[in-house]
């Protein structure tokens, strides 16, 4: 055939040829692009330098000079440290708070498909009423209408024999090993567990081979429990129970849940609940009604049909959005900083206000988010990408 | 298309797409009262156990909540602040004139859009083939009231807990005022009424004007809902161009383009609003040149909202964009027009018809978010809520239940309304089913 | 190839039809999608005036060839010339040749959120910049040409598919052009609306309009067709007059085909 050429024949201007046109126009926009930066950068560095302000990240090794309350945070602890502080705190409250609206979240969604009409209205007032207000109402609305005028001072805690409460914290008692063996403990744990695991991967084999129901959650379960005591008492780790109580104006011992974290926790999980039922209910109304048929016309059972037909297809529809509520809980937890948990974002207002540069700091609180942000949206990419119908090519 | 976030997520305001309520169980035969509490709430041994706890539950919510409202709760804190909750410290008191006509103008804005959704409501029916069904007025002022119940409410709350009757005419007159305008752009002719959207501007703009011009005040001296309104509408109107032009850039098929506007936009979306408040709050300082004049604190809010706002606009965008087949553009390139062209009167038209919706989630979501800029010391309603509680007359006496029950009313109201509506818009338009 | 004796492909597929004056010249063009070659060594005169039919299995990549005649694909080796004009980066000659070729798709791709009248008015106002007036003065006689005159103020979700597909082909009419591209236009139709379609086309085709026609209408072929191109897996196998294509096939290929859908 014909020698090899290019198709397009002889080269148009150079104004009028599309690959041309092409790469120049990018070339503007990133030139441009650039320019703005790099102005931004100039202003950024100069009104730093005229301030007196350092430029770099060498600050961060100098004492932050503010305590944190419930935490190892002194005055003489390095800013960098102070910091990381925050970031814990961030992902404690976010941690937990995942946890419980998912819970609570997928409870009122199916609640809002219930039969019974008393939960199903219920669920829906529940889901209207506090989606539609913001989350920052609510975070300062549990903290500061509700924990702090209902809990007493100090001075005046409740204490029961578990608990320590006033509007400072709510303290409560929790297991301790004061001759130590913690580490043996939490082994043990990990045997019990994989032992449990093993028994159920036993089971759904033994199903697999005769037919016969295989009941894996509860065998595993009841291995696990069974192992675990076992071990305990042949390991006779020395188990304590760490009592809270109150001496004038502190108190000692026990799990401080300091009502600031309280009040963002509860601020977090009410609404963000609301959304994720709204998920749950869209996502199972969402599979296809001939599924259901389908499934009915096989002879499954209700039970079956939920666990191996709605929900499967039902959870692929809920991943992203789901994950994306996961995401704007982490966000939203920097709203602590109305209510005064050390989050990351009070720390970092905190480190401000005694006088060290803004942008480096504020650079430092987005990082960490982004950070969060990235990490929750690459599982959610990874669990998508398994859970995706395979289709044509 | 698989791509680097959850593309879901603009979703996240308005209620999942998918269907209503479940329908009730069909009512075969008619049932007694007594066989509807039995099939519906004590049909097995573990139903009769939700409806007690659950009863439980809700009775003791309730009752609390009745008891706060009529018994326990001190409402004269929201009836001796109403104007600062409105308009916070509106320069001059006697000039709340211009407030007032700027809600009146407002108001017909609102009244002239509504009117003119359903005549557009119409025509996609009339497009799509359907009937268009007729109302009788009975049953026309029934489901408006079946809609905006929570509005009326909300102004017999104000109404009941001011306790002047200037309250309540003054209510009246918005209502008329919406009702007028509404009834007017259903009966504009044709040619006037395709410029709806425009006179609507214009009104929003005079409200705008009578606020700040001619000796008035500018927006950094507003606050109370006056600004939660200012910054949601202000917001999402100024981040549309930018949202766009980021939907078209990530859309785009240079790859450098894409780059930078998939950065912009991830980065954004990554990051709370507080923390670009923050940065607008504090750096706008540093980041613009020192014998530059910095902006005062409302505008450095509204920059921080605008630019955050604009990458979640970008994405909704984008998700019109992409229910756009690719047969519009094959088409659009076949019969000769240019590139811009294509996008201007082909994809975009489609384009944001498809997503009005989710804009509207997405005002819904920013109206919320607005309350944040109370962190940074504005005063916004929520703002206003909690600094009245410091008043010489209140303080120290805990009203902060009262006045955020207010705010959160307010908010609610708002929301759950617009919410409401956008659900309807979106069942109308027929979006996703095309 | 083939080892017939008196059949020469390029001779079949390089001398132009209709008027015998060129229209469009197709040289050894190439097509890949990737790792895939979509189309190779495509060789096609097509002469003033003249009606092609494109058949072949799915798959076969006529879709495709029609689709690079107007840059929807960039062909990647080879020449395409339509009227004169090369087929080039060159952004001026790329909306040159799409002013004058008009298409019509499978899916019709009406414009939904325009009347019938406005999606045939858009092109002549938008790239021929012709005044509002002529436009649809225009559009309206092409919309008689294709008998749906009474549609004008529709939309095209309010018609039936047959009816979307003429106005679909009065819209590309509209334009003036000098080649007509068709692409599986009534695959997507319901039967009985099949003729409504057909009957637009071969009045098309009878006032003088060089068209190529990708389809299954082997009626429409037989009827219509000056000449008919036969390809398979992106290569044209067999090209000759409907009378040499049906009654007498040379190619293997081309008699399995035919066997298979007559």
């Amino acid at each position: 055939m014909a020698a090899s050429t290019t198709a397009g024949g002889p080269r148009p201007p150079l104004w009028r040829d599309v690959r041309v046109l092409r790469v120049v126009g990018q070339i503007a926009f990133a030139i441009l692009t650039v320019a703005f930066l790099w102005w931004i950068w100039g202003n950024l560095t100069d009104n730093l330098q005229s301030r007196n302000l350092p430029t770099g990240f060498d600050y961060l090794s100098q004492p932050g000079g503010f305590i944190v309350q419930y935490s190892d945070v002194t005055s003489s602890t390095p800013i960098w440290k102070v910091i990381l502080t925050g970031v814990k705190n961030t992902l404690l409250v976010s941690a937990v708070g995942i946890v419980l609206a998912t819970v609570i979240g997928v409870l009122i969604g199916i609640g809002r498909l219930s039969n019974n009409w008393l939960v199903r209205k219920g669920s829906a007032l529940y889901v209207e009423a506090v989606r539609n207000i913001p989350v920052l109402v609510w975070i300062i609305f549990f903290f500061s209408a509700l924990l702090l005028p209902v809990l007493p001072v100090v001075e005046e805690s409740v204490t029961g024999d578990l608990f320590v409460a006033n509007n400072r914290a709510i303290s409560v008692a929790g297991p301790t090993t004061p001759s130590g063996g913690a580490g043996t403990l939490w082994l043990l744990g990990l045997v019990a567990v994989l032992a449990g695991i093993a028994v159920a991967w036993w089971r759904t084999r033994r199903n697999v081979r005769t037919g016969q129901p295989h009941h894996r959650v509860i065998w595993g379960l009841l291995t696990a429990i069974v192992v675990f005591a076992i071990g305990f008492v042949v390991a006779g780790v020395d188990v304590g129970l760490d009592r809270p109580a109150r001496e004038g104006f502190a108190v000692t011992g026990g799990f401080a849940l300091s009502t600031p974290y309280l009040g963002v926790l509860i601020g977090l999980v009410v609404y963000t609940a609301s959304h994720i039922a709204e998920i749950v209910r869209g996502s199972i109304l969402a599979v296809p009604k001939g599924q259901q048929e389908a499934a009915q016309a096989l002879a499954l059972s209700g039970f079956q049909r939920m666990r191996y037909v709605i929900l499967p297809q039902a959870l692929r529809i809920m991943v992203p959005p789901t994950a994306n509520q996961y995401l704007n809980l982490t966000k939203n937890s920097s709203l602590a900083i109305a209510v005064g948990y050390a989050d990351v974002m009070q720390v970092v207002k905190t480190v401000i206000g005694n006088g060290r540069p803004a942008p480096q700091n504020i650079a430092i609180a987005m990082a960490v988010y982004l950070a969060f942000s990235l990490t929750i949206s690459f599982f959610t990419n990874l669990y998508n990408r398994r859970i995706q119908y395979v289709g044509r090519s | 298309m698989a791509d680097t976030t959850a593309d879901r997520d603009m979703a996240a305001e308005t209620a999942m797409p998918g269907p209503p309520d479940p329908p009730e169980r069909p009512q075969v035969a008619r049932l007694t009262p007594m066989e509807w509490v039995r099939e519906n709430l004590f049909s097995t041994w573990y139903d009769t156990l939700m409806t007690v706890v659950f009863g439980a539950g809700l009775v003791f919510a309730i009752y609390r909540g009745l008891r706060f409202l009529f018994v326990t709760g001190r409402w004269e804190i929201i009836d001796r602040n109403m104007t600062n909750l409105m308009v916070w410290l509106w320069p001059n008191r006697p000039d709340l004139l211009r407030p007032w006509v700027a809600l009146f103008l407002m108001v017909a804005a609102v009244g002239l859009l509504a009117g003119r959704a359903v005549r557009v409501a119409a025509t996609v029916a009339e497009e799509a083939g359907e009937p268009i069904e007729e109302l009788s007025w009975r049953e026309n002022a029934l489901r408006v009231l079946g809609r905006f119940w929570p509005f009326v409410m909300l102004l017999v709350f104000i109404g009941w807990y001011s306790g002047s009757p200037e309250t309540w005419l003054m209510e009246l007159l918005v209502v008329v005022d919406l009702l007028a305008f509404r009834a007017l752009a259903l009966r504009l002719p044709k040619a006037v009424a395709d410029r709806t959207g425009l006179i609507a501007g214009l009104l929003f703009l005079a409200a705008f004007g009578t606020l700040t011009w001619f000796g008035g005040h500018g927006w950094d001296d507003w606050g109370g809902l006056m600004l939660t309104i200012f910054l949601a509408a202000g917001g999402i109107i100024l981040s549309f161009p930018l949202g766009v032009g980021l939907a078209l850039g990530r859309r785009s098929s240079f790859p450098i383009v894409r780059t930078i506007c998939v950065t912009y936009i991830e980065l954004i979306r990554g990051v709370p609003l507080i923390t670009l408040l923050f940065m607008a709050s504090i750096m706008l300082g540093f980041f613009l040149p020192s014998d530059f004049n910095s902006p005062a604190g409302v505008t450095r809010a509204l920059v921080a909202i605008i630019l955050f706002t604009a990458a979640y606009v970008a994405e909704i965008v984008r998700g019109g964009l992409q229910s756009v087949p690719q047969g519009q553009i094959e088409a659009a390139q076949a019969v000769g027009l240019s590139p811009l062209k294509q996008t201007r009167l082909i994809v975009l038209p489609q384009a944001l018809r498809n997503v009005i919706p989710a804009l509207v989630g997405q005002f819904i979501s920013l109206l919320k978010d607005t309350s944040l800029v109370a962190i940074i010391g504005q005063f916004e309603i929520l703002g206003v809520a909690r600094r009245i509680t410091n008043q010489g007359d209140f303080a120290g006496q805990g009203l902060l239940a009262e006045t955020l029950f207010f705010a959160a009313l307010v908010y609610w109201v708002l929301a759950y309304t617009m919410s409401r509506e956008s659900q309807r818009l979106e069942k109308r338009l027929g979006v996703g089913e095309r | 190839m083939s080892t017939e004796t008196n059949y020469d492909l390029t001779r079949a597929a390089m001398e132009p039809g209709g008027t015998g004056e060129v229209m469009i010249e197709i040289h050894d063009m190439d097509k890949w999608f990737g790792d895939f070659q979509a189309l190779k060594d495509i060789n096609l005169v097509v002469g003033k005036q003249e009606v092609v039919v494109v058949i072949g299995p799915s798959g076969s990549g006529k879709s495709t060839l029609i689709r690079c005649i107007n840059r929807l694909e960039k062909h990647d080796e080879g020449t395409i010339v339509v009227d004169g004009v090369e087929m080039s980066d060159d952004l001026k000659n790329i909306q040159e040749i799409r002013r004058e070729v008009g298409m019509v798709f499978q899916s019709f791709n009406l414009f939904p959120h325009l009347t019938v009248l406005d999606n045939v008015t858009l092109a002549p106002r938008q790239v021929r910049n012709w005044p509002k007036a002529k436009a649809e003065e225009e559009a309206m006689s092409q919309l008689e040409r294709v008998k749906i005159p009474e549609q004008a103020p529709k939309y095209p979700g309010q018609l039936s598919g047959g009816q979307q597909q003429r106005v679909a082909i009065a819209r590309a009419l509209a334009m003036q052009p000098k080649v007509m591209l068709f692409d599986e236009p009534t695959s997507a139709l319901d039967p009985e609306m099949i003729k409504e379609v057909l009957d637009a086309m071969v009045e098309l085709a009878e006032s003088g309009m060089t068209m190529i026609v990708v389809t299954h209408e082997m009626g429409f072929a037989r009827a219509v067709a000056d000449r008919v191109v036969f390809m398979a897996d992106g290569q044209i196998v067999e090209v000759g007059t409907p009378e040499h294509f049906f009654e007498n096939p040379q190619e293997e290929r081309t008699k399995l085909f035919l066997s298979q859908i007559l």
